[in-house]
């Protein structure tokens, strides 16, 4: 058992007041078979109640609305979260791999399985990169994740304010640089053009081990490996995901997992700072 | 033989062997249908028609009965050309008509339903999953959603033509926002108050009752605990190019007719602001596309949606009209498979035809494509309003060579139909002041409720002004006629 404190906190300041506006937080921790979710509060610097709602992919948001002028606001979430060991993968050996691709391409796997074996603006190989890594089909499916999880973090070099969220798969292969985002999406890109199902996942990293990808929240991967399940790869830090990795949603890439949404009415310019902290308790 | 009924309005009249007329029969005898308006318009002289024309004119300038034009300037606001010669369809003919829109709204609801369900028809392997995957309007957060009482497309809009075999074929299903429907009013009064006595000679089914109809429906698909349901429309605003409509609809409904600004989302209710408070909104018209619906759920950027709503509608608070996601059934290469969607869903036979489509993404059709261009019509799947649309015959070689261009940049957006020949009618044209051969059309209207079908009993007949021209879109410069349904 792992005992987790998660302190999301941002900051917006605006240059012109801002007379009305919505948010959509999107920084729940799920609750699924290795996480419980103990304990969430949310507090906003200003006078607004904050509404909880079920979005388009199923997943749990917080919701501000703010109906007076403000030019600055600050808000704050703290979860605890109690995270269980993650199951060993199993039987890998024993896996027949031939058995394996042909469920690749089975029509109905197909088709159950659509909207993460195709590519989306961010995760689409550009032409030119098209066959950047075949998986070798002479190996299990699982044995060509792992293989794929290693080459994505060798190929790219973890590197802070060198991409946005916008900047193409095209850039951050022939840059080679990236933050945990880019990571994934090249991932998925890889997979997906494999024929193997992989969703972008949002969440947060425990800090305490020198792992890339702190005090923001995190992204990895999970992939459909037939005949063992959704299994979570991180390729920022080249480890299959553990209880060091908390869960919060999960979708096709980074604009269906968005932690912040919004729509305010204001002008100029804007600045927004945020922090994520996970603290581990005995 | 010298023709018997042709007399001096017409005498400019064209005939053409390969195109069916309306009016006029092989032998240029005027069709039984057609007798009596025929006999009673030869009554009058063309001056009568000049004035009476203006007088039309006036009567929508003064309604404001407007749409708006979009072109690479600036919008224009036009008046919408009204005809004076109405379309008559025989209470037989309608029948077949109606049964078979009917059919096709209710086939394609029950496809929207699956393709965001089990997708059984792509599992049997008739409908290609690519085809749904990719297209812009499929909506992954409508995947197991149930709207109320299980209607997607609410509101349908099939265009029909006639081609010189004398069938119907459906040329489109509109299910996204279909409009015109205001004109089909509006074009029943304007032809009232300028040739009043034409109306006493025949019986035709009234098209007033659309609104009663479409107000019936919305109550019919309130969300489950409402008693009397607050139905609204929404509008992207004044300058959107059917406000016009939206705000006639809302008029005629006796309806709030509200923008995004309007309502609000609290506890994933809706709620519409008015001067006694927030009031809750049960059933919502939109006439907003899916990406504008809610800015935290789709497109960010969206100034004219509602954020919040989409929450609101998944938790079954409130109904939206039509269905979010309806849109991935209208794509033009959904249209190929109609046929099949019919026999699958159904287990019926199309009662109305397809029209032959050519789709770029399959390699065979393409290669068709690229190398008949000059004898098909090439139209990109996801547009409206006649933009994109390039008609073979009517192009240079320049020009033909330009369409295969964009083609094989993205052959997923474009199918090809072979050139269909829209049947004529006898049109006032205005320059020449004579009545004129023109392409016509029909938009019928059809509604989907629980335990409640409706199609309006008559429909826009749209006709290209221009002479020779198909494009009948009053965005493309299309005018419309009254079009009368007889009762027998």
């Amino acid at each position: 058992m792992f005992n987790y404190n998660i302190k999301y906190t941002v900051e917006n300041t605006y240059e012109n007041p801002v007379f009305e506006a919505f948010w959509q937080y999107l920084v729940i921790p799920l609750n699924n078979e290795t996480q419980q979710l103990i304990s969430s509060e949310f507090k906003t610097s200003v006078d607004s109640r904050i509404e909880k709602s079920i979005n388009g992919y199923n997943f749990e948001t917080a919701r501000i609305h703010c109906k007076k002028p403000f030019e600055s606001i600050q808000f704050e979430a703290v979860f605890k979260v109690v995270k269980t060991e993650a199951a060993p993968l199993k039987n890998i050996e024993n896996l027949n791999d031939e058995d394996d691709f042909k469920a690749l391409n089975d029509l109905d796997f197909k088709i159950d399985f659509y909207s993460y074996l195709n590519g989306t603006s961010l995760t689409t190989l550009p032409e030119q990169y098209s066959g950047i890594y075949l998986f070798d089909t002479t190996k299990s499916v699982i044995e060509n994740v792992k293989l794929l999880n290693a080459w994505v973090y060798t190929h790219l070099y973890y590197k802070t304010e060198v991409t946005a969220v916008d900047t193409s798969l095209a850039e951050i292969i022939e840059k080679r640089h990236g933050v945990c985002q880019d990571f994934t999406h090249l991932f998925c890109a890889i997979a997906r053009k494999n024929k193997v199902p992989a969703r972008y996942v949002s969440g947060y990293l425990h800090q305490g081990n020198g792992f890339f990808g702190d005090s923001q929240m995190h992204a990895w991967v999970e992939v459909f490996v037939p005949h063992m399940g959704w299994i979570g790869f991180d390729p920022t830090n080249n480890i299959l995901t553990d209880h060091n990795h908390i869960k919060v949603s999960h979708g096709k890439d980074y604009n269906d997992c968005a932690p912040l949404k919004g729509v305010l009415y204001s002008t100029g310019e804007n600045q927004t700072k945020y922090e994520v902290e996970v603290t581990y308790q005995q | 033989m010298e023709p018997t009924n042709f007399k001096h309005l017409f005498s400019s009249y064209d005939s053409n062997e390969n195109l069916f007329d309306e009016i006029f029969d092989k032998d240029q005898n005027v069709r039984q249908v057609y007798k009596k308006i025929f006999e009673l318009y030869n009554g009058h002289s063309i001056d009568d028609f000049v004035n009476l024309n203006n007088k039309a004119k006036t009567f929508f300038f003064n309604q404001g009965i407007t749409f708006q034009v979009y072109n690479d300037t600036k919008p224009k606001e036009k008046i919408f050309p009204f005809d004076l010669f109405p379309r008559i369809i025989d209470a037989e003919e309608w029948k077949t008509i109606e049964r078979g829109v009917l059919q096709r709204c209710k086939a394609l609801n029950a496809f929207i339903h699956d393709i965001y369900h089990d997708k059984n028809i792509i599992k049997a392997g008739l409908v290609p999953m690519e085809l749904i995957g990719s297209s812009a309007n499929y909506l992954t957060q409508m995947v197991d959603l149930d709207p109320v009482a299980g209607i997607y497309n609410h509101i349908s809009g099939t265009d029909l033509i006639k081609h010189s075999d004398g069938k119907y074929y459906v040329l489109e299903d509109n299910i996204r926002c279909p409009s015109g429907v205001s004109y089909v009013i509006y074009n029943r009064n304007a032809l009232k108050r300028s040739l009043f006595g034409v109306f006493n000679h025949y019986e035709i089914q009234p098209v007033v009752d659309y609104s009663e109809n479409l107000l019936e429906m919305m109550e019919s698909v309130k969300p489950k605990g409402v008693d009397v349901p607050t139905c609204v429309i929404i509008t992207p605003g004044v300058f959107n190019s059917a406000y016009y409509e939206h705000s006639f609809l809302a008029k005629t409904m006796g309806i709030e007719l509200v923008e995004g600004r309007d309502l609000l989302v609290e506890n994933d209710f809706v709620y519409m602001k008015t001067i006694n408070g927030l009031k809750k909104v049960d059933v919502i018209y939109r006439r907003i596309d899916d990406g504008f619906l809610d800015p935290l759920e789709f497109r960010k950027d969206s100034a004219i949606g509602v954020p919040g709503l989409f929450a609101a509608y998944k938790k079954g608070n409130v109904t939206l009209v039509n269905a979010p996601g309806t849109g991935v059934a209208d794509d033009k290469a959904i249209y190929t498979y109609m046929p099949e969607i019919i026999k699958f869903y159904l287990g019926e036979k199309p009662i109305l035809n397809n029209v032959h489509t050519y789709h770029c993404s399959r390699p065979t059709d393409l290669k068709y494509v690229l190398e008949n261009i000059p004898n098909l019509v090439v139209k990109p799947v996801d547009e409206a309003g006649g933009y994109g649309i390039s008609i073979g015959n009517k192009l240079t070689k320049a020009e033909v060579e330009a369409v295969k261009k964009v083609i094989l940049e993205n052959p997923r957006k474009y199918i090809a139909q072979p050139i269909m020949s829209l049947s004529v009618h006898a049109t006032y044209i205005d320059e020449c002041q004579s009545f004129e051969q023109r392409h016509v059309d029909l938009r019928t209207f059809t509604l989907l409720g629980r335990d409640k079908e409706f199609v309006l009993k008559g429909g826009l007949t749209r006709v290209a002004l221009q002479k020779g021209n198909l494009i009948v879109n009053s965005s493309q410069g299309g005018g419309s006629k009254d079009t009368w349904v007889l009762k027998k």
